[in-house]
């Protein structure tokens, strides 16, 4: 038991979870705009449309109106710009937790309901409790460690359960049936129709997938080198999909940076270096020893 | 290092286990309605090898005559919600009014659509692989006054 704990608390460099939290905001900000923008089109439709999912009821969320779907628009683009810049983490982070949601109850109550963003509300829900993290800070965090580990274990979720999902409604059939040909009629590419026109490669995929499924929870036996392979493995299987029948999942491959060593990437540090190196400045470890 | 204290330590592992715990049970139990622990369902069915493929579209025809695809682009609705809602427009096909209102929001200036219908274009599956061929079958009709 207590290595199971230690392990969902593992402690990370507070640098991890500032770069985290950034990329999370950014993304979301990202997402109103560029990803699920056509959340925004349900301002405009019909109110009896609206059928709304189980917490909508549980919790008497509002019928939406233009009002509240345009004042949630504005008022969460400006919350999560403004969180991604580490600034006030618990008051923000809870802020863009709550009008997510909420977005996304709005998102999934006109009859379709997305599979792909369970890791992104998970990091949501536990970026906030982390608390200040500055980037570049090497100090380690156990409450960083479990935000990051909840989320991972949210991204395995989405591969491993998703696996069960398909034993529930297709049985062991869907692995021979024509699920991905029908995907590719709906809205397949060129390329796409090029691979369906392989006698049998559609079904081998089928079961390739199935298999990546079942197997996404190993994952976390794997360290360093071998975790990045396995991290850029999820990442081209999406680069595939997106390829032959556009979709893109864009809010998990988010939420599967939670993998990465993303302290690493310091894009503003590397800005100024850059800049300083331009104005003649010489960094103390670039003089010449002589 | 920041450590976490016994207490925090104890509530990170409960909400853990909780939410697993539901995320557990939409998987074995639960529908779509039970977003965010529902099934991840997409993509999960096992239509036949032989089965033919339904690709349906929404379409309108306005006071001009002119017939029209109705997308999200230009009545605010996905596709996959109609499909979602279905069976709702066959069994009370006075609904898809519605989406001629839809439309009418979210396209000001164009001509009103005075028929809107949800037609599902049959694409022929065999062995697991598109055939090429296809048949329009008409699911539910609305016709408003011209």
């Amino acid at each position: 038991m207590s290595r199971v704990v230690s392990w969902l608390t593992e402690p990370v460099p507070r640098g991890r979870v500032a770069a985290f939290r950034t990329l999370i905001y950014l993304f979301v900000a990202a997402d109103l705009v560029i990803f699920t923008p056509w959340v925004r089109h349900h301002a405009s439709t019909p109110g009896d449309l609206y059928e709304p999912l189980l917490v909508g009821r549980l919790l008497h969320l509002p019928t939406p109106t233009p009002l509240l779907v345009h004042g949630i628009f504005w008022v969460l683009l400006a919350v999560s710009l403004a969180a991604a810049t580490g600034r006030a983490p618990r008051l923000l982070g809870w802020t863009v937790f709550a009008l997510y949601f909420e977005w996304m109850v709005i998102a999934m109550s006109y009859g379709k309901v997305d599979h792909d963003r369970v890791g992104l509300l998970v990091a949501l829900a536990a970026l906030p409790t982390v608390g200040r993290a500055r980037h570049g800070d090497p100090t380690r965090t156990e409450a960083g460690g479990w935000a990051l580990r909840v989320t991972q274990i949210a991204v395995v979720c989405t591969y491993f359960l998703a696996a069960l999902a398909k034993l529930r409604f297709g049985g062991i059939d869907w692995v021979t049936s024509s699920v991905l040909a029908r995907a590719i009629i709906r809205r397949g590419t060129e390329l796409a129709d090029l691979i369906a026109g392989v006698p049998y490669l559609l079904i081998l995929a089928q079961v390739g997938i199935m298999l990546f499924e079942l197997a996404s929870p190993a994952i976390f036996l794997l360290h360093g080198r071998w975790r990045n392979r396995a991290v850029a493995f999820f990442y081209s299987f999406h680069a595939v999909t997106f390829a032959t029948i556009t979709i893109s999942f864009a809010p998990h491959l988010a939420a599967l940076a939670s993998f990465l060593a993303l302290e690493k990437v310091r894009p503003v540090e590397w800005a100024r270096g850059f800049l300083r190196r331009r104005s003649g400045h010489v960094e103390p470890h670039e003089r010449p020893v002589v | 290092m920041d450590t976490l204290s016994a207490r925090g330590r104890a509530v990170r592992v409960a909400v853990t286990a909780v939410a697993a715990v539901l995320l557990l049970a939409g998987t074995f139990w639960g529908q779509d309605d039970d977003f965010p622990f529902g099934p991840f369902r997409m993509y999960s069915t096992a239509p036949d090898p032989d089965a033919d493929a339904p690709d349906t579209r929404v379409e309108g025809v306005d006071t001009t005559g002119r017939t029209i695809v109705l997308t999200e682009a230009n009545s605010g609705l996905r596709r996959a919600e109609i499909e979602g809602q279905q069976q709702a427009y066959v069994d009370d096909p006075g609904r898809l009014r519605q989406i001629a209102v839809a439309y009418a929001e979210k396209s000001p200036g164009a001509a009103r659509l005075t028929t809107v219908r949800i037609v599902i274009r049959w694409e022929g599956i065999e062995d697991s692989r598109p055939t090429g061929e296809s048949r329009d079958e008409v699911v539910a009709t609305w016709t408003g006054a011209p």
